[in-house]
């Protein structure tokens, strides 16, 4: 917008400039130049030099950290419609894969950007009232917590490649869901169900043949009809049915990989982010430290800020999309 | 408002100008300065502090967000992830699950985009920026889901003859 344009500078204009427009006081921007040399700052190291003022600067700045927001929004965006549209056309998958994913680590994570949040935007009000030692305590403590996210992502992703769960054709879960936790948790008759399924259909392979197709809801002799509530959870996962890898038998859905596609590219960019904003973070704790920053001059901290609350808010759209799936 | 402004000018130097012919020179490079100042970049910026000016003149370049308003949204924030977390034992449907998680997460959004980003006491055009690159987000989102079964039946038509 018009805040980045320069002014033409060389004109006399400095008293007059405000005339009509008391919503805006800052005589002492002026004070150092405007008659003469509009070039040389004066005593204003961190003026630079083709900006009139320090409004200016910082307006222009602003301006341009939110057109790298927008850019980043619609980056993302673009795993997000991928996301959209396989869970749209493959529910199931996406039921059976979220039994993997632990979501206290997940709601751990949460939690712990958003106090980054809050020290960020903190940090901003230090270096707005030029509290040095303040400013410095927010960048620590937003460092601190960028790096425990990083940690519990870290053990997360070795947990997902210790069992396997990796995607394209890596992909080799060595448990089957009804074995994890969370899945037993939620649906104990369905796991209990599920396990004798699986025993059966692996007696069956060893002796062919008996070939009986195990169709779940017809009658077997070694099966009672199953209930509504062992059946439903394996029919909602995809584990049973015609969505099955296996139609006959109890296995996971197809592509169920996709799902975890989805994952790593949506938290790895979004890790990648992170990793990105600490190196900001650190670069901005040592400028702070030599106290650069201060009521007329503390637009790079703001903007570190709002990139870090983007980031934030695009983990706040993940977290329930990837760990808390019904 | 630019011509609006010159037009009043050139009214009171035509006036000023009949009985004082001293004064013109100088009424007149005051008119092509005043000019050149309405047409100036600077003119939106300052209408645009003008409407939030009393928050933003007293506190230097921009707002200062008071500390008890970041940490109130901060426990607004947990609060609401403790609800989404705690929402996902109840069953609403596969559907209604899905649109509670993304209701709390857009109020979650809402208040960073709205507190912590400053967005209450920035200059608007910052959130119209913010709203349109929205506006392309769900454009993108919803006419690429209208369209998604289009190629199911060659997908199913492929796998088929990729099957042993």
């Amino acid at each position: 917008m018009s805040e980045t344009t320069s002014e033409p500078v060389g004109e006399p204009k400095g008293g007059q400039k405000h005339d009509g427009h008391p919503g805006h006081d800052h005589p002492e921007e002026h004070a150092g130049h405007g008659h003469g040399d509009a070039h040389a700052h004066g005593n204003s190291p961190h003026l630079a030099h083709h900006f009139d003022s320090y409004q200016q600067q910082f307006d222009a700045g602003k301006l341009g950290i939110w057109l790298f927001l927008l850019t980043e929004v619609l980056f993302f965006a673009g795993l997000f419609c991928a996301y959209t549209i396989y869970r749209a056309m493959h529910p199931e998958v996406f039921v059976y894969a979220h039994y993997f994913l632990n979501t206290t680590m997940g709601a751990i994570n949460t939690c712990v950007l958003l106090i980054s949040s809050l020290t960020a935007a903190w940090a901003v009000r230090n270096a707005q009232l030029g509290q040095k030692s303040l400013l410095m305590l927010n960048i620590v403590i937003t460092i601190a917590c960028a790096c425990t996210f990083m940690v519990v992502k870290y053990f997360e992703y070795s947990h997902k490649f210790h069992d396997g769960l990796l995607p394209g054709p890596r992909f080799h879960p060595t448990e089957q869901v009804w074995e994890v936790e969370s899945f037993k948790l939620k649906h104990p008759e369905a796991a209990e169900y599920a396990e004798r399924l699986a025993k059966a259909a692996e007696e069956k392979k060893k002796k062919p043949a008996a070939a009986v197709a195990i169709v779940p809801g017809t009658e077997q002799p070694t099966f009672e009809k199953p209930t509504e509530e062992q059946l439903e959870p394996l029919v909602k996962a995809g584990l049973i049915g015609p969505l099955s890898e296996e139609p006959g038998g109890i296995s996971r859905p197809k592509d169920a990989h996709v799902f975890f596609s989805c994952y790593f590219f949506m938290t790895g960019l979004h890790g990648i982010h992170v990793l990105a904003g600490i190196g900001v973070w650190i670069w901005l704790l040592v400028r702070a430290s030599k106290g650069q920053f201060g009521p007329k001059y503390f637009g790079p901290i703001d903007y570190a800020a709002l990139y870090w609350h983007l980031v934030d808010l695009i983990w706040i759209y993940l977290f329930p999309l990837l760990y808390l799936i019904h | 408002m630019a011509d609006e402004k010159s037009e009043t000018e050139a009214k009171s130097e035509a006036q000023s100008a009949e009985p004082k012919a001293a004064a013109k020179p100088h009424a007149h490079e005051n008119h092509s300065q005043e000019n050149g100042h309405s047409d100036h970049p600077h003119d939106a910026g300052h209408a645009g502090h003008a409407s939030v000016g009393e928050h933003v003149h007293d506190h230097g370049l921009a707002h200062t967000m008071p500390i008890p308003l970041l940490v109130g949204v901060l426990g607004a924030l947990m609060a609401l992830t403790l609800l989404t977390v705690s929402v996902t034992h109840y069953d609403l449907g596969s559907e209604g699950n899905l649109v509670i998680a993304m209701v709390i997460a857009t109020v979650k959004a809402g208040l960073v985009v709205t507190f912590f980003m400053h967005l209450l006491w920035d200059k608007k055009f910052h959130l119209i920026l913010f709203l349109t690159a929205l506006l392309f987000v769900v454009l993108f989102l919803s006419m690429s889901s209208t369209d998604r079964s289009e190629y199911q039946p060659r997908i199913d038509e492929y796998s088929q003859t990729q099957a042993p």
